[in-house]
């Protein structure tokens, strides 16, 4: 396969193979120093362990009034970081390459109280905040900023910079005409020589044998207003001409969007909307521009295999970069043996979990946004964690008399560890080598706990998934005829049909472990009475069910929670006829989907929401924007700031939130997208053996119902010591 | 006059309990963000000791939280940690130096939070999903009811270890004891919920959970919400019953009041300057008529007769005043010796203090640059110094007061960034000189100010003028600075403070009926009959304009590319009183569309509208204000062509006037022109503030802090400026 063969770079640097691990922000470090932690460490450690061949670490800014979330690592402070990852990804054969860039207008001002800086005053499309534009001293000090990092790097160890001239970074915002008015000589017609004057001193600083890699939005997404692939094509052509002498370019990430405009704002990570770079392709057109020995870099939505082995197949690209594939599964690059569309199953490992292109985790660049982490591997960014984390960690001990570990209390929190010489000469696996298994799996067992799971949704499934592992003996029962739960009911919904695939994936990793599952069975106190009487255990996993309504429905409309709706359309059913209301209480993915979905097969449908706005709670993962223009294009009426205050005889009657003024909306149907209420009729109070997992301690998400699956999974342990 | 006796309900001691306060101001408890890793820090210490050391009679702290399962910021204080008790001894000595009692808040959020930090179930009575954060919780179990009292427990320990005089429980806008004494988040069956006796047990078990803790040496304080502003929720009857349980009890020294819950009506708990004073005290009245215990009353206080009245006219006991001590630490000091004129007053504005924590960053002030770095080192100076001018030539500028020796210091420019330069470099020991080419000082400030229910904002330019005066700072009006005038002042240091200047768009061409926003505030501009306010800032700017121009009587559309009005107006809590006003008023809101072209409409219609041409404002007509020399010839509706964000479909509008919140550009050629020139090379050159970049005025104030500080050469005699030296 493609995917895994070497790759020589024009500096002379081999790669092991073609996956790359790129840039993005963790929130692993920490605000005071904003270095790097021994969290970022066995981050990616975790990832060139598992098979990535090139890591690219998280964006340090290159100049100090740079500071664009709290804990935005700073050149400066990196050396003793990048030194500890270099020697963690050499260590697995991978290249460590350090990515360096400024946010420019698209940071913030909130940490470093100060002006932005840009090339000039127009103001962000985003936060509209309006930057300074730099004077000649200041942009020297960026280039100087550039330089002396990437001095740093290579001293530090790594492999080479990544210089960022991709969707959040100053470079793009002196490349593009949107952003670029200088008269000066940064301006027109000459705005690529602030890029040429970085790469230049960056290439010099870095020294020979060193890679030298350029992220570069290709197409703003903006017509011929931005920058065009054209444009781009030219740059990049000129950029490596210019350093030929001194070695050129080694590889260069063709990205698009810029931020600077609603639709563009989906360039930079498409979710299940796309549009991904398979759809739209970006490699091949830049690759066909610029010389042969600069390898090119596909980018954007790319998280199967299959996908990125056709993009080197077809020649459009020599390295892809599948970061969101990698937090799903850190372990990705081992899961290609043998993987291919035509190997048949000699080796029958386990598959790569899937990137469901949720973001709901991933995206972490919002404020007090947590670490990155990932919907179906919720260790991601916890790896140090002794908890849910995957690498066992010498962690400083806690304060004096700090006691977290009291049965009955929660663990504290994780706060990130300040890399020391010590805690960077323990962050390494504790001796078994590479983690076969990604999950805070328990040592096998002595002696295995024959388990009963009720309930085949994510909780139930990786409940069974972690327990199996462990070696213990696990059945599980389901009430539906199929496995999944509300992973499936959720993936019927428009642009979430991915989330189909970690239901597959969990099914069948259980499968090869040996679980038996059961369908269309519904569990009874009997069965876990008697699971219980013979030593067994039991979790139940039994989900939730809807909510209180709080309106009266009367005849004349049908009214259907949002969970039933999906799973007629999951069904293959035809949707209700219209007119369908949808009244969005909780203003996350699944309504839209809904709406999204009814508009699609052409069924009138109504957005009806107490907020100011439709889907407000995908503002913080950057879905907000595209949201409402994927809405206005189906054009699909929304009530803003309207409760519902009841239905019948096809009306259904609103009141204005702010107002108090009633009116009224025609609907057959009206879809009630609420909170959801524990389905824990089975649950009556803590049992020996008994534990619970997932919506049935409170309906929450598929991360949350993973982990506690994981949790628990790991105490049937103590079940065995009761 | 005898110190206080301008006030003497707010300056006579009261007794609490085993403690005795000196007068009645509370600094009650706020979040900060200060704390790190979960520890009290030095921020904390300095933070809480400068509103001793200003004379607060009672300082309650920032909620300390009581179980790892709430962490609703980052950087909570985790009472539960044993780690804190040395931070907490710093606090407490830094404030016991200047004889203020101090009590820590204990608070447990409950729903009102968010698992991303502590990955686990929320917790809460029912499983009721706050309306803001959205996450259901998980009804709590005997076992997680044990622990939690465990918590608030061991935390009051801590606590005493730690040296405070007491405890505040907060069962308020943002607890989990709310939550159980709420009928609306209550649901449960136990005897833990139903009738109030049961939903109270909470409260009543942590009561006696946290006496035990602290024994009867200790003030213990309840803080509990009067009216919840939620259906079916708590309310004023209910909260008075509460009340007298609570007293009942025999074990709590006063009751603190509060009302709104966050993420329904947080609002009205934090309330802004659109929100009268005092609002909130009909709370305090009510539970102060049914029980015997001091009562604290709230209710965005920001001068010492309001604080005054409150007491004097029976409504509390105490009266919070939180945020008036936030912009003054030195609030009751200046308020004691009847020098009320000399606080800087608190704008009510929730930038830095509530949206900036919201925010998950460190709580600061628009007013005061320093609060949150009162721990912080004076900053190093820059500019050297010089030996004064003995005699000299009189003042270049002629007759203006005071400016008869040469400043060090030059400021050009009265706006916030300005002033506050002018004020911390004379504080510095500088002399000073501001020259502005308005007849006032204030510049954006002044303009927003003059929108409905924002004249608060004023306060700010007011406190600024104040402070001059006393520094003996002369403000030089009319008259306009140019590389001339700083030549012949030649100052060892010029700080440009120049401003902005408004930019219209490119679809706006020279109408004159398409006009920026400040013009309309300041009156340069009167549309009239129907107006298309189109937004492209969220926050203020666009609803203040169309506010003003809805009381007058037009009809006002408001019109923005983002996908809600008043985007950034959420986090200040100004969105909410907005969407009522704003419907009241009968102001249209349209989202997600643009305005792409205008032309002038065909049928001409007499608007009425007229232009008041200042001749005090030498504005650049071609960027922005309108031309009106040409407002007779350019009469008639205007016809605006509106874009879709979707695709080819158009929309039109024909409206009388357009008024555009755009952002703006910044003024900054005096700057470039002294960059270049050599007659005043030997003068140290800076900017501040819009000129630099047009920001909102936190920015402006921040950057002449910084700036007039890092030129100030401290003196060792006197904090007083000017010429008297």
């Amino acid at each position: 396969m493609l995917l895994r063969s070497q790759l020589r770079l024009a500096c002379g640097i081999t790669a092991p193979n073609r996956l790359l691990f790129g840039p993005h922000r963790t929130n692993l470090g920490s605000a005071e120093g904003r270095g790097l932690s021994a969290e970022h460490v066995a981050y990616y450690h975790r990832r060139a362990a598992g098979g990535a061949g090139v890591v690219v670490t998280e964006t340090a800014s290159v100049h100090p009034e740079d500071w664009p979330y709290a804990q935005a690592p700073l050149a400066s402070a990196c050396p003793q970081g990048w030194s500890a990852i270099a020697e963690a990804c050499h260590a697995e054969g991978a290249l460590a390459v350090a990515a360096l860039g400024h946010a420019g207008a698209q940071g913030s001002s909130a940490h470093s109280q100060a002006a932005l800086w840009a090339p000039s005053p127009v103001p962000d499309a985003v936060t509209r905040e309006v930057p300074k534009a730099m004077s000649v001293e200041e942009i020297a000090a960026v280039v100087t900023g550039f330089a002396d990092a990437a001095r740093r790097a290579a001293r530090a160890g790594m492999s080479g910079v990544e210089v960022d001239a991709g969707q959040q970074s100053l470079l793009r915002q002196f490349l593009s005409p949107l952003t670029n008015q200088r008269t000066d000589d940064y301006g027109s017609p000459d705005r690529c020589r602030f890029v040429r004057e970085i790469l230049r001193a960056v290439r010099t600083a870095l020294g020979p044998g060193r890679v030298l890699g350029l992220r570069l939005s290709c197409d703003e997404l903006a017509d011929t207003r931005g920058i065009t692939v054209d444009a781009a094509s030219e740059l990049a052509r000129d950029v490596h001409a210019d350093l030929t002498a001194a070695g050129g370019l080694d590889y260069l990430v063709a990205t698009r969007g810029s931020g600077d405009s609603l639709a563009a704002a989906q360039g930079s990570r498409p979710d299940g909307h796309g549009p991904t770079e398979s759809a739209t392709p970006l490699a091949p057109r830049i690759r066909a521009a610029i010389q042969p020995e600069v390898a090119v870099c596909a980018q954007g939505g790319i998280v199967d295999p299959e996908q990125a082995e056709g993009l080197l197949v077809e020649g459009s690209a020599e390295v892809v970069e599948m970061t969101r594939a990698q937090i799903a599964d850190a372990e990705l690059g081992t899961r290609l043996h043998g993987f291919a569309p035509d190997a048949e199953a000699d080796s029958p490992g386990p598959r790569p979990r899937p990137c469901v292109l949720c973001n709901q985790h991933c995206r972490v660049d919002y404020p007090r946004a947590p670490a990155v982490s990932c919907m179906g591997d919720p260790s991601s960014g916890h790896e140090t964690d002794p908890e849910e984390g995957v690498v066992s960690l010498a962690l400083p001990a806690p304060p004096a008399g700090a006691d977290r570990s009291a049965p009955g209390t929660v663990s504290g929190p994780r706060q990130p560890t300040p890399l020391t010489e010590e805690a960077t000469g323990t962050c390494q696996p504790d001796g078994n080598g590479t983690p076969d298994e990604d999950t805070a799996s328990p040592a096998p067992p002595a002696q295995p706990v024959e388990v009963l799971v009720i309930g085949a949704g994510p909780a139930g499934l990786e409940t069974a998934r972690v327990a199996a592992t462990a070696g213990h003996a696990v059945r599980v029962v389901e009430r539906a005829d199929r496995t999944g739960g509300m992973l499936r009911v959720a993936a019927a919904g428009h642009g979430r049909h991915r989330l189909a695939r970690l239901a597959d994936w969990l099914h069948t990793e259980c499968e090869q472990l040996g679980v038996t599952i059961t369908t269309g069975y519904t569990a009874a106190d009997r069965d876990i009475d008697a699971q219980l009487a013979t030593g067994g255990a039991v979790v139940l996993c039994s989900g939730g069910r809807p909510g209180r309504i709080g309106y009266r429905v009367g005849a004349g409309v049908r009214r259907m929670d949002d969970a039933a709706l999906l799973g007629l359309l999951a069904s293959g059913a035809e949707p209700p006829h219209g007119p369908v209301a949808v009244y969005d209480r909780v203003g996350g993915p699944v309504a839209l989907s809904i709406v999204e979905e009814l508009a699609a097969r052409e069924v009138a449908v109504t957005l009806v929401t107490p907020d100011h706005a439709p889907a407000m709670q995908l503002a913080p993962v950057g879905a907000l924007s595209p949201a409402a223009l994927r809405l206005a294009r189906l054009g699909v009426p929304v009530q803003r700031r309207q409760r519902v205050l009841g239905a019948g005889n096809g009306r259904i009657q609103l009141e204005g939130v702010h107002t108090g003024e009633v009116c009224e909306v025609d609907a057959a149907v009206l879809v009630d997208c609420g909170f959801r209420l524990p389905a824990d009729q089975l649950w009556h109070g803590t049992r020996l053996g008994m534990d619970r997992a997932g919506d049935v301690i409170a309906p929450r998400g598929v991360q949350e119902a993973i982990l506690d699956g994981r949790r628990a999974a790991k105490r049937l342990q103590e079940v065995r010591l009761w | 006059m005898r110190p206080g006796s301008r006030y003497p309900h707010l300056f006579t001691p009261l007794r609490l309990g085993p403690t005795t306060i000196d007068n009645r101001v509370v600094f009650t408890a706020r979040l900060t963000n200060y704390a790190r890793q979960g520890l009290p820090t030095e921020q904390h210490a300095a933070y809480y000791a400068a509103r001793a050391a200003g004379g607060a009679g009672l300082i309650v702290t920032e909620e300390h939280t009581t179980h790892p399962s709430d962490r609703v910021q980052p950087d909570l204080i985790r009472g539960y940690d044993p780690a804190v008790v040395p931070g907490y001894r710093r606090i407490t000595d830094a404030v016991h130096a200047h004889r203020v009692p101090i009590l820590a808040q204990l608070n447990h959020n409950g729903a009102h939070g968010t698992s991303v930090h502590t990955r686990q179930p929320l917790w809460a009575p029912s499983a009721v999903a706050n309306p803001a954060y959205r996450e259901v919780p998980k009804a709590m179990d005997g076992p997680d009811i044990s622990a939690l009292i465990d918590g608030f427990g061991v935390v009051a320990d801590h606590s005493v270890a730690g040296g405070f005089d007491g405890i505040e429980l907060s069962c308020a806008q943002s607890s989990i004891v709310r939550a159980f004494l709420s009928p609306a988040t209550n649901l449960r069956t136990d005897r833990y919920g139903g009738p109030l006796v049961n939903r109270a047990r909470l409260l009543l078990e942590l009561i006696s959970e946290v006496r035990r803790a602290i024994g009867p040496q200790r003030v213990l304080g309840v803080r509990l919400c009067g009216d919840e502003l939620m259906h079916g929720g708590t309310t004023l009857e209910e909260a008075v019953a509460l009340a007298r349980l609570v007293e009942h009890t025999g074990k709590v020294d006063y009751i603190s009041t509060s009302m709104g819950v966050a993420g329904v009506s947080l609002y009205l708990t934090e309330a802004t300057m659109h929100v009268p004073p005092g609002y909130a005290l009909f709370v305090a009245n009510a539970i102060r008529r049914s029980v015997d215990l001091p009562v604290i009353g709230m209710g965005r206080f920001n001068s010492p007769l309001q604080a005054e009245r409150a007491l004097a006219d029976g409504h509390c006991d105490l009266v919070a005043l939180v945020r008036g001590q936030i912009a003054d630490p030195d609030f009751a000091a200046k308020a004691r010796v009847g020098a009320a004129e000399a606080i800087r007053s608190c704008l009510s504005c929730n930038q830095e203090c509530t949206a900036r924590v919201g925010d998950g960053r460190w709580l600061g002030c628009v007013a005061n640059p320093r609060a949150g770095r009162e721990s912080e080192p004076p900053l190093v100076p820059v500019l050297p110094k010089r030996a004064r001018p003995t005699g000299g030539p009189a003042g270049e500028l002629g007759d203006a007061a005071g400016a008869a020796t040469r400043p060090e210091v030059l400021v050009v420019g009265a706006g916030p960034a300005g002033l506050q330069t002018a004020l911390t470099a004379a504080r510095a020991g500088h002399s000073v000189r501001v020259v502005e080419r308005e007849p006032h000082a204030g510049g954006q400030v002044r303009i927003a100010a003059a929108a409905p229910g924002r004249v608060e904002l004023g306060d700010l330019v007011r406190n600024q003028i104040a402070e001059c005066r006393r520094l003996q700072v002369p403000i030089v009006y009319d008259t306009v600075a140019d590389v001339d005038l700083v030549r012949r002042t030649a100052p060892s240091a010029v700080v440009v403070a120049t401003g902005a200047r408004p930019v219209l768009p490119d679809w706006a061409g020279r109408h004159p009926r398409v006009v920026d926003s400040r013009a309309v505030l300041r009156g340069a501009v009167f549309p009239t009959g129907s107006v298309l306010v189109v937004d492209e800032l969220g926050f203020h700017h666009g609803p203040s304009v169309a506010e003003l121009l809805a009381d007058r009587g037009c009809a006002v559309e408001i019109l923005t590319s983002a996908t809600m009005v008043g985007r950034d107006l959420s986090a200040t809590l100004d969105l909410e009183t907005w969407c009522v006003r704003a419907a009241a008023k009968g102001i249209t809101e349209t989202c997600e569309r643009r305005v792409v072209e205008l032309k002038p409409a065909g049928v001409d219609s007499p608007t009425g509208g007229r232009h008041h041409d200042d001749p005090s404002w030498h504005e650049d007509r071609a960027v922005g204000t309108g031309a009106p020399a040409d407002a007779q010839d350019a009469a008639g509706a205007l016809r605006v062509t509106i874009a879709h964000p979707a695709g080819p479909q158009r929309e039109e509008r024909t409206v009388d006037w357009i008024v555009c919140a755009y952002p703006a550009g910044p003024q900054d050629e005096l700057y470039w022109q002294l960059r270049i020139d050599n007659g005043t090379a030997a003068t140290q050159l800076f900017r501040v503030g819009d000129c630099v970049a047009p920001r909102l005025a936190h920015a402006a104030v921040l950057e002449g802090d910084r700036v007039g500080a890092a030129l100030g050469l401290p003196r060792a005699t006197s904090t007083r400026g000017g010429n008297g030296r």
